[in-house]
């Protein structure tokens, strides 16, 4: 974006939100924000606070402090307003268990201006959900292809998904991320979600926040988390002290000493960081390999926050 | 096509890289002959699993290359000739390449004797799997 443009209005954002359920905080001044198009996956450990932020945008919690805006409007004050903007893929598919999917799908096309009756029945085709068996009686992948299908059809602005793939299995994640891949293809939806599913998630998210105890301790591109993460393993057991003198240097997270050497986890990876590593350790040969989402996200939410050895 | 394109996730290079650089490794050893059909964005980020501007910013770079052309209407292509590159471009294309390859070599603790030859095994490999895909 150039700067004399005016500068894209953000889909949904976070503005010190802070979360209390009465002495527990769930979520501490959290600031986030969601571009118009792109795919925000918010990450963290049961209870880190994922849910009540996403509570919190949908206008169903009120934020102790700060503001969670939908569209530029304050969530709380303008959510009526705001929701037909907006599918939700709950975390609870909230179908009643004996509405069936074409009765869901009747039900909702009344109070949606833009329903896509046609794309709906399509997509219920596709996945083998049976329009007329109670949605009680689905199974659980069925439950979660028919709340996808009922979030999609109103041709949303904002996608809020929240650990949309929980208790489905492989087969059925796996199917549940192609469509929503293809509906950003289509559409250019904006998304935020959450989700356990890392591996899911791993070539769709853009951008990346991952919390931990209530605090946003990352908020970045996953393309810049990846490339600053790295595991470095020795062969044998190096001299401690020194590796963690130039660990220092290197912005190490934590270092893990393990039966057979030592491994780490480097947070700021330079590019000389072989030679650094392997000086103070003085082991010419250092292995050091690139981390997944999955592994990122247990260093630095595993045991307490990185860096904090 | 979309089967020979992969995506590893524990490879540090971004994704738009991985799927760059194995679309012109697929067009350069002749798997991928001019003027042949590719995957539509949406086709190949459906089949990989990852985001549609992940994979139109790979086409993107592709197109500016001359690797691939576009045929409005019609879909993404190889393109019919291999790019024309002046001498100048060539060159700083190759240099551009030989660097980052020079430092991954030192930074793995590499000399230069040890580089070469591993680029000259690739490059007969590369001559082989040409070959193949032409007879």
């Amino acid at each position: 974006m150039s700067a004399n443009e005016s500068p894209q209005p953000l889909v949904a954002a976070f503005d010190g939100v802070t979360v209390r359920y009465g002495k527990t905080v769930a979520a501490e001044s959290v600031s986030l924000q969601v571009a118009s198009g792109s795919v925000y996956a918010l990450l963290g450990r049961n209870g880190a606070g994922k849910s009540s932020l996403v509570r919190c945008l949908l206008g169903q919690q009120k934020p102790a402090a700060g503001t969670a805006r939908l569209f530029g409007a304050d969530a709380w004050t303008s959510r009526v307003a705001a929701m037909v903007r907006v599918g939700v893929v709950p975390e609870e598919p909230d179908v009643p268990p004996e509405m069936t999917a074409r009765a869901a799908g009747e039900f909702c096309a009344r109070l949606y201006p833009r329903w896509d009756a046609a794309g709906f029945a399509e997509r219920l085709a596709r996945f083998g959900v049976p329009g007329d068996v109670p949605a009680g009686r689905l199974s659980k992948g069925q439950r979660g292809q028919l709340a996808l299908a009922l979030a999609l059809a109103p041709g949303p602005e904002l996608l809020v998904l929240d650990d949309p793939t929980l208790g489905l299995d492989v087969v059925a994640r796996k199917e549940f991320w192609e469509e929503l891949v293809g509906d950003l293809a289509d559409r250019g939806t904006t998304v935020l979600l959450t989700t356990h599913d890392l591996a899911g998630v791993e070539g769709i998210a853009e951008r990346v926040g991952i919390l931990v105890d209530g605090r946003l301790v990352v908020d970045e591109e996953l393309e810049a988390l990846k490339g600053r993460f790295r595991r470095v393993r020795f062969a044998s057991l190096p001299d401690t002290r020194r590796v963690e003198e130039s660990a220092g240097m290197l912005g190490v997270g934590r270092i893990i000493g393990g039966e057979f050497g030592i491994e780490m986890v480097v947070e700021r990876w330079r590019d000389d960081g072989h030679a650094v590593l392997g000086q103070a350790a003085g082991i010419a040969d250092p292995e050091v390999s690139a981390m997944t989402l999955e592994e990122i996200f247990t260093a630095v939410a595993g045991n307490g926050r990185g860096g904090a050895r | 096509m979309a089967r020979a394109v992969e995506i590893d996730p524990a490879n540090p290079a971004p994704i738009w890289r991985q799927i760059e650089e194995q679309v012109r490794r697929l067009v350069a050893t002749g798997v991928l002959a001019p003027g042949a059909a590719v995957p539509s964005v949406r086709e190949l980020s459906k089949s990989l699993r990852v985001n549609p501007a992940t994979v139109a910013k790979a086409y993107q770079r592709l197109v500016d290359a001359g690797v691939l052309a576009v045929r409005r209407g019609e879909g993404t292509y190889v393109a019919d000739a291999p790019p024309e590159l002046s001498a100048g471009e060539r060159r700083r294309s190759l240099r551009d390449g030989a660097e980052r390859y020079g430092a991954l070599a030192m930074g793995v603790g590499a000399g230069l004797d040890d580089a070469a030859s591993e680029l000259r095994s690739a490059w007969t490999a590369l001559q082989r799997d040409a070959n193949g895909a032409r007879s």
